[in-house]
């Protein structure tokens, strides 16, 4: 992995993991970090070894959105968020990045405003006993827009308004998030986050990258698009893996009861 | 009416009340060529059917459904490319989504739902499970993907649990509890054995509703499945008005003003 400043990349096994790290500030984004996420999704994606990905954060917040104060001081870099905003060109997130490979979001701790992104934009949720949720930009004069406007997709939708017009001044639990269906897996005690988000990444490191690939893009196409078109582009994705070595190896492993042997995303397919 | 005879199903009605029953217990009720052929056939004769105004899908045995039958997938020299022209136009006709079948549809998950199974669950209109039901979707660990019947869960709950549920594959299991707490199903019936008797009682509740208004009803909130709020609430309100003038329409307020059960007209979707 190439070297950061405000992120730790690496792998462990077949999990890469981006953590952010700016403890300090409650790992808040600036211009360093701005141009350093779009430079570690992209190599974690493009890593064969990597399989599955796991996004944290070090210290006691998980993300706290953009750095207000640092970005005021370079008129530059926040010209150019913004300039992204307007065009929603954002390349914070692993779908801002168009990241294939299947993204655990392990919420360690506070995770307010534009820290939502990374929620909102994961494929797997899971937080630890203490991690808690808000949206603080209407209570600082700010817009809340896409991070919602995609939690709005993914789970019930009154408790999204409520964090978004209570601001600063409510928090949601890491319990009623997973009451909520917004993530799937409370960890208790909190400092075993990482021990439970390596666990799950491994079972998922599993199963065949070409149909978690297709899978992948498959879902999230279908959140453009109504239920009917959303299903025949589905079906497109479905179709388009038939051939592929996996589909034929993975019911053969079943019937004669052995692990599957995949196909890594960067081998070359075989002609059928 | 006197339904075909089916090898893979048990199709019959019990009161009001259709049943379709997922028949192939050993198999753990996974689909065959065969008993994918005769959910075409099934769901058009219960929907063709005046006597029944509400279904009920469930499974025989320890399984509630397993999706295709891999082992068939796996050893009958053609795979899934025996699917590969109907699944690539999405001309698929194996729920009652798929048939268009505009009465109430209840699911009830009596044991495992893999895979394929999802199906049903996603294109049912109600969705009840026995208290030993299990939900998971082992797609992409036997290397296939997991696309349409994950896409209409996604619209119907949250998110999140779908994705998990997509990419862990068979490693993990989700409870009837869990789903039920996700509002991927409504009811939890313990004990496992009264499941049917559950799945009656309910189906006989919706059996006294006004058929039409229901029809239109279903059409109304599946079709807002396809579009945007505003598209959609435009579409419900030509649903709405299209049974204005229908008898149930005068009949239902005024059995209520004179404290009796209504006499609905029964409805013929043909």
């Amino acid at each position: 992995m190439s070297t950061y400043e405000t992120l730790i990349v690496e792998r462990r096994g077949g999990v890469g993991w981006l953590e952010f790290n700016r403890p300090d500030v409650g790992n808040a984004m600036n211009s360093v970090m701005l141009d350093e996420l779009e430079r570690a999704w992209t190599e974690l994606d493009a890593d064969p070894d990597v399989r599955v990905i796991v996004n944290t954060g070090a210290g006691k917040s998980f993300q706290t959105g953009l750095d207000v104060v640092e970005l005021s001081r370079n008129p530059e870099a926040l010209r150019e968020q913004s300039r992204r905003t307007k065009r929603a060109e954002l390349r914070l997130s692993a779908w801002h990045n168009q990241v294939w490979k299947p993204v655990i979001a392990a919420v360690n701790g506070v995770c307010a405003g534009g820290g939502l992104h990374f929620v909102a934009d994961a494929d797997i949720v899971i937080a630890s006993s203490n991690a808690t949720f808000l949206d603080p930009h209407v209570s600082i004069g700010q817009v809340t827009a896409y991070e919602a406007i995609a939690l709005v997709r993914k789970s019930p939708m009154e408790p999204i308004m409520r964090m978004a017009l209570t601001g600063r001044h409510e928090r949601l639990s890491a319990a009623r998030a997973y009451e909520l269906g917004i993530l799937s897996q409370v960890v208790d005690p909190p400092e075993q986050l990482a021990e439970a988000a390596m666990a799950l990444a491994e079972k998922i490191a599993q199963n065949s990258p070409a149909a978690m690939r297709a899978t992948k893009k498959a879902l999230w196409g279908a959140l453009e698009l109504g239920l009917s078109d959303a299903c025949q582009a589905g079906a497109d994705e479905l179709v388009a893996l038939w051939g592929h070595p996996d589909q034929t190896e993975g019911p053969l492993a079943f019937v004669e009861r052995r692990e599957a042997r995949w196909l890594p995303l960067d081998a070359p397919v075989p002609e059928g | 009416m006197k339904y075909s005879s089916f090898d893979c199903l048990i199709v019959e009605r019990r009161g009001p009340v259709g049943w379709l029953i997922n028949n192939r217990p050993d198999q753990l009720n996974a689909m065959s060529a065969q008993m994918r052929d005769e959910f075409a056939v099934a769901w058009k004769e219960l929907d063709a059917d005046p006597e029944v105004r509400v279904i009920v899908h469930t499974g025989e045995g320890r399984a509630f459904q397993t999706g295709v039958d891999v082992t068939e997938i796996a050893t009958d020299g053609q795979g899934m490319e025996r699917y590969r022209e109907s699944v690539a136009d999405f001309d698929l006709h194996f729920t009652a989504w798929h048939q268009e079948v505009w009465k109430p549809v209840i699911t009830a998950v009596n044991g495992i739902c893999a895979g394929g199974a999802f199906h049903w669950v996603a294109d049912a209109d109600i969705v009840i499970a026995a208290s030993d039901a299990q939900f998971f979707d082992p797609h992409v660990s036997v290397g296939q993907v997991v696309a349409i019947e994950a896409i209409g869960l996604l619209r119907k709950m949250p998110v999140e649990a779908v994705m998990r549920m997509a990419f862990v594959g068979k490693y993990e299991r989700i409870s009837a509890q869990r789903a039920y707490e996700l509002g991927m199903i409504s009811q939890v019936v313990d004990p496992p054995k009264q499941l049917r008797d559950e799945a009656q009682a309910l189906a006989e509740k919706i059996a006294k509703n006004s058929p039409a208004a229901m029809r239109a009803t279903k059409k109304a909130l599946w079709g807002a499945l396809e579009m945007g709020l505003t598209d959609a609430c435009r579409a419900g309100a030509d649903e709405l008005v299209s049974m204005w003038g229908h008898p149930d329409q005068t009949e239902g307020p005024l059995a209520f003003a004179e404290r009796r059960e209504p006499n609905w007209q029964v409805d013929n979707p043909a």
